[in-house]
């Protein structure tokens, strides 16, 4: 097995259950693990018991932090862990807090049910940022993943991506690799790359993308490569799935990574989590039909999918809003020179028509067959958005 | 330049001509006479009355000025009570006791409640009410109610009943009210529900015509929270895309309009983006500029200012910080200068009515019997803001649903101030007019316009909320917050200071906590899957039927007053989510 670094970022999961939208503690604990050094995976609030641990399969976290201010704890942590052995998450711990409203004989069965703290209101957020730290710390130990002929679960294929992210050296993570079946009547999954500012809506297209993808086929089994920035402390706050809709759904597989210094819009291990997943074969599937990788925020001259991501990426798509600035700031970007598809979001905005102009003046002068599509990715059942889905699948 | 920016100038111009009749009052003969004279008329015409200890008081506490200037500063920059601006009050009496019975004012009381399931609550209205002459039931759902979902969907079965009542059809809004006169003038009931008010607000009125025929309708009193930019902002309580759930909202203001003379379709809160941490001054300004939003969109689509302008209430909260001294003093001349100078409102509509909630957020669970003093305090300054209602919270409230005894400490707390001490029964006014009151109006009125000017330059409401403005301020602040409690900047008493071990923090067995039994949870499911089998004929029928309107741009309250007959909260929800989509939650 690939050898682990030791120093690689605590990863928790946290999140505010189904019917709860408290979520003020929580926005400030996540800051404050952040800052404390842990890549946190927020799922955002009104999440249910099995998306949670799902989720928390899928990130391979080390532990899942609920916050509940809306009664009915002890039956969805509860609820989480069975979930989360049905998964084969068993040993993901689970700590979490309430202000008042779990009490002390609350706290007490949920410890006997296996929970390892909650917080109370009054225990200060140092307290909270060190529990976390120095427990879960200890116990990230590296993880061997089984090689099996065929991944049966979102854990097997989980576990591959961490042993590939952490892994320090290229060659050393070959040896981690999902089992390669001869390639003969497996279909090579779709690989879309979406890059763009922040802002412009990437996430929000993606999770419509996988809805389509979710809708066109019954069958379909779709990943999710999501980036977000590093600190420099090297902590991060994961967000994306916080925003995602149908990228809940069990046929999707969403990875959350820290770009952990690397700049540029992706990590040093994006390539090596992409082709492990481009390998794995999933049980009475195949491959995953589509895998979709989005990118940081990027500036003008990022071209994240160029050099050894070229030959894996098949689409690669510029997420752009009209508000870009001057005409002449169009002249910089350099991935409107790489990008098979250049999508204008939020073209219900003013200047969005003279913004679809101006790029396709700019496309035109490369020469290449790019497409440009304006989409309202916020918009239920955007024409635009299906007009992408269409393109992309070819 | 958006109507923010318009109603921020309008208030800047309307200082200038405050300044401007101090000026004639002083200089100009003719208008000095004037200013004179209407004064000399309001204190002739002040009642007076007796303290218990025999002293004679005005009615009415006015400054004590003699100089022309400073005494149409007041009548101009504050008015009159039930004067324009209304910075003194909405109205021209209000607590103030009486011995002729027809004068006595309602109660302004309110207290929130909503617990296991529908007769449980019922249960606890009926006892709230017990010795009230008026009746105002305010309530709270459950979490699943609160997201539209049924109590038989997978996931929810924890929270069926917990923190309020669970409702998912109309026969559950039957037993709720049961026993009360619906149709009578001195019942009403208000409903903390955003996300899917247009559907529980259908239930209630198809509850009463189920219970008092049709003719039921144009009596029935009340308020529905359906504040829709509040949850996008803060509260996160969402269903469908925002565009979608204003649209459903504008359906429902527009049948209250017509059919419902005597409810509030809307509670414009600021309640709950000052829990989610906002400062005061935040949660006034974007919750006024929320309120001036619905009127552009209400006005937008077709329906009269004077109509619907009188039907609209506000809620804020109010905690320990000293910006709470002005805060709905400063928000109700804001809105009248813009409802009458931008929008063109008549006398009616200027008037920002209000509803306050002592803060939840101040509370702690650690030495939770001091929350009675919090929630006094705050109750000194939701009154001294000539608030229309209130709300006072249960001590026990941050770690349980308020048991019986702490509710009724928290009601009786708002009859101590207001029938057994002196300071609101005798006179108007008798707490303002401060040196420092009139400090905090200035500070805090220009914080708010100029978080107006920002929120007009990132292109109004809503386009603000689509960059996340209001929601990163509210996290900001937040986290501001909870730093000053860890640095111990913010003194919270018993938590940072003064702390001894073993105080009390309700965990130890002797408050009772409530909460809803498994076979209760048990009984509202087995309720639920009882009217759905016997609906099962008809549902299928009648969401074809609100699909086709939601499709084609009809009324959909109007129809839900059809659907909820034969369909359960759940069922509509996933209905109409086929047609708009699902909210998109922002971080």
């Amino acid at each position: 097995m690939a050898k682990t670094n030791r120093s690689s970022p605590l990863r928790i999961l946290t999140v505010v259950p189904i019917c709860d939208g408290h979520d003020s503690a929580i926005n400030t604990i996540n800051l404050e693990l952040v800052h404390a050094g842990a890549e946190v995976v927020y799922m955002g609030f009104h999440r249910s018991a099995h998306a949670v641990a799902r989720a928390a399969v899928q990130e391979d976290v080390t532990a899942v932090g609920i916050s509940s201010y809306n009664g009915g704890h002890i039956e969805f942590f509860t609820e989480v862990q069975a979930a989360l052995k049905e998964l084969g998450g068993q040993d993901i711990r689970l700590f979490g807090g309430g202000g008042g409203t779990i009490t002390k004989t609350d706290a007490t069965l949920m410890h006997r049910r296996g929970v390892d703290r909650i917080f109370f209101a009054g225990d200060s957020l140092d307290e909270i940022g060190h529990y976390v730290m120095e427990t879960y710390r200890a116990s990230t130990a590296p993880k061997s993943p089984t090689a099996l002929r065929t991944v049966r679960s979102d854990r097997e294929i989980a576990k591959f991506l961490t042993a590939a992210e952490n892994s320090t050296n290229a060659k050393a993570s070959s040896k981690a690799k999902p089992p390669l079946r001869s390639a003969a009547g497996l279909r090579s999954p779709l690989v879309i790359g979406v890059a763009g500012p922040g802002g412009a809506g990437k996430t929000t297209l993606i999770d419509e993308l996988a809805l389509r993808f979710l809708h066109a086929d019954p069958a379909c089994r779709v990943a999710v490569l999501s980036h977000d920035p590093s600190l420099v402390g090297n902590g991060a706050l994961l967000g994306d799935r916080a925003m995602m809709i149908h990228a809940q759904d069990p046929r999707v597989f969403m990875r959350s990574l820290a770009t952990r210094g690397q700049a540029g819009g992706l990590s040093s291990a994006t390539e090596r989590c992409l082709r492990t997943l481009k390998m794995v074969e999933l049980q009475n599937h195949g491959r995953f039909d589509a895998i979709i990788v989005e990118t940081v925020g990027i500036g003008q001259e990022a071209a994240p999918f160029e050099a050894a991501l070229a030959s894996q990426v098949d689409k690669k798509v510029l997420v752009m809003s009209p508000d870009y600035g001057s005409r002449l700031q169009l002249q910089k970007i350099a991935m409107l020179d790489a990008a098979d598809v250049v999508v204008v979001n939020k073209s219900d905005l003013a200047g969005a028509r003279t913004a679809s102009n101006e790029i396709e003046h700019r496309l035109a002068s490369n020469g290449r067959d790019q497409r440009l599509v304006p989409t309202i990715a916020k918009r239920h059942r955007d024409g635009g958005v299906d007009k992408l889905f269409a393109l992309l699948r070819g | 330049m958006g109507f923010l920016t318009e109603i921020a100038a309008a208030v800047d111009n309307y200082r200038h001509f405050v300044d401007t009749q101090v000026r004639s009052a002083r200089e100009d003969a003719v208008v000095r006479q004037e200013v004179i004279q209407r004064w000399q008329r309001v204190h002739e015409s002040m009642a007076t009355t007796l303290t218990p200890t025999g002293l004679k008081l005005p009615r009415l506490a006015l400054p004590d000025v003699d100089d022309p200037g400073e005494i149409a500063r007041y009548l101009y920059g504050q008015g009159l009570p039930g004067e324009f601006p209304f910075m003194n009050s909405a109205y021209q009496q209000m607590y103030l006791s009486s011995h002729e019975p027809h004068l006595q004012a309602e109660e302004p009381t309110r207290l929130f409640a909503g617990l296991g399931l529908a007769e449980d609550t019922n249960k606890r209205f009926h006892y709230l009410t017990k010795q009230q002459k008026s009746m105002r039931l305010s309530t709270a759902f459950d979490g699943p109610t609160l997201y539209g979902l049924d109590s038989d969907d997978d996931g929810v079965f924890g929270k069926i009943g917990e923190g309020g009542v669970a409702i998912d059809t109309v026969e559950d809004m039957q037993r709720l009210y049961a026993g009360f006169p619906m149709d009578a003038e001195r019942f009403s009931v208000s409903m903390t529900i955003n996300g899917p008010a247009p559907i529980i607000m259908a239930m209630y009125v198809a509850a009463a015509r189920r219970n008092f025929g049709a003719g039921v309708i144009p009596k029935l009193r009340g308020t529905v929270q359906a504040d829709i930019l509040k949850e996008v902002q803060a509260q996160n309580e969402m269903i469908f895309p925002t565009d979608a759930s204003l649209r459903f909202l504008g359906d429902m203001v527009d049948y209250a309009t017509r059919h419902m003379p005597r409810w509030y379709p809307i509670s414009i809160s600021g309640y709950h983006i000052a829990e989610a941490g906002a400062t005061p001054v935040q949660q006034a300004a974007y919750t006024v500029s929320n309120g001036f939003q619905y009127v552009r969109m209400f006005k937008d689509r077709g329906l009269d200012i004077n109509e619907f302008g009188p039907r609209l209430s506000f809620f804020l909260d109010c905690g320990l910080d000293i910006e709470y001294l002005a805060l709905g003093r400063v928000c109700r001349k804001i809105w009248a200068i813009g409802m009458r100078d931008i929008f063109a409102a008549n006398d009616r509509a200027q008037r920002f009515k209000l509803h306050t909630q002592t803060s939840g957020r101040s509370l702690i669970a650690r030495n939770f019997k001091n929350n009675l003093t919090r929630t006094a305090v705050e109750l000194v300054l939701a009154y001294a803001n000539a608030t229309n209602s209130c709300h006072s919270n249960s001590a026990d409230e941050p770690f349980t649903t308020p048991g019986a005894e702490y509710v009724r400490l928290a009601a009786q707390a708002q009859a101590i101030l207001l029938e057994e001490s002196g300071l609101f029964k005798h006179m108007m006014n008798a707490m303002n007019g401060s040196p420092g009151m009139h400090a905090v109006e200035r500070v805090v009125e220009d914080a708010i316009l100029a978080e107006f000017r920002e929120i007009d330059a990132l292109g109004g409401v809503l386009q603000a909320m689509e960059h996340r403005y209001q929601r990163s301020q509210i996290q900001n602040a937040a986290h501001r917050y909870e730093k000053q409690i860890w640095d111990h900047t913010r003194p919270i008493i018993g938590l940072n200071r003064y702390r001894e071990d073993g105080d009390d923090d309700g965990h130890n067995g002797q408050v009772k906590i409530v909460r809803t039994p498994r076979r209760q949870k048990h009984k509202q499911i087995e309720r639920l899957r009882q009217f759905k089998k016997r609906h099962a004929k008809k549902a299928p029928a009648a969401l074809e039927s609100l699909q086709k309107v939601a499709e084609t741009g009809g009324n959909v309250f109007e129809e839900l007053l059809q659907t909820v007959e034969c369909c359960s909260l759940g069922q509509i929800t996933g209905c109409l989510a086929e047609v708009v989509g699902h909210f998109r939650p922002t971080v």
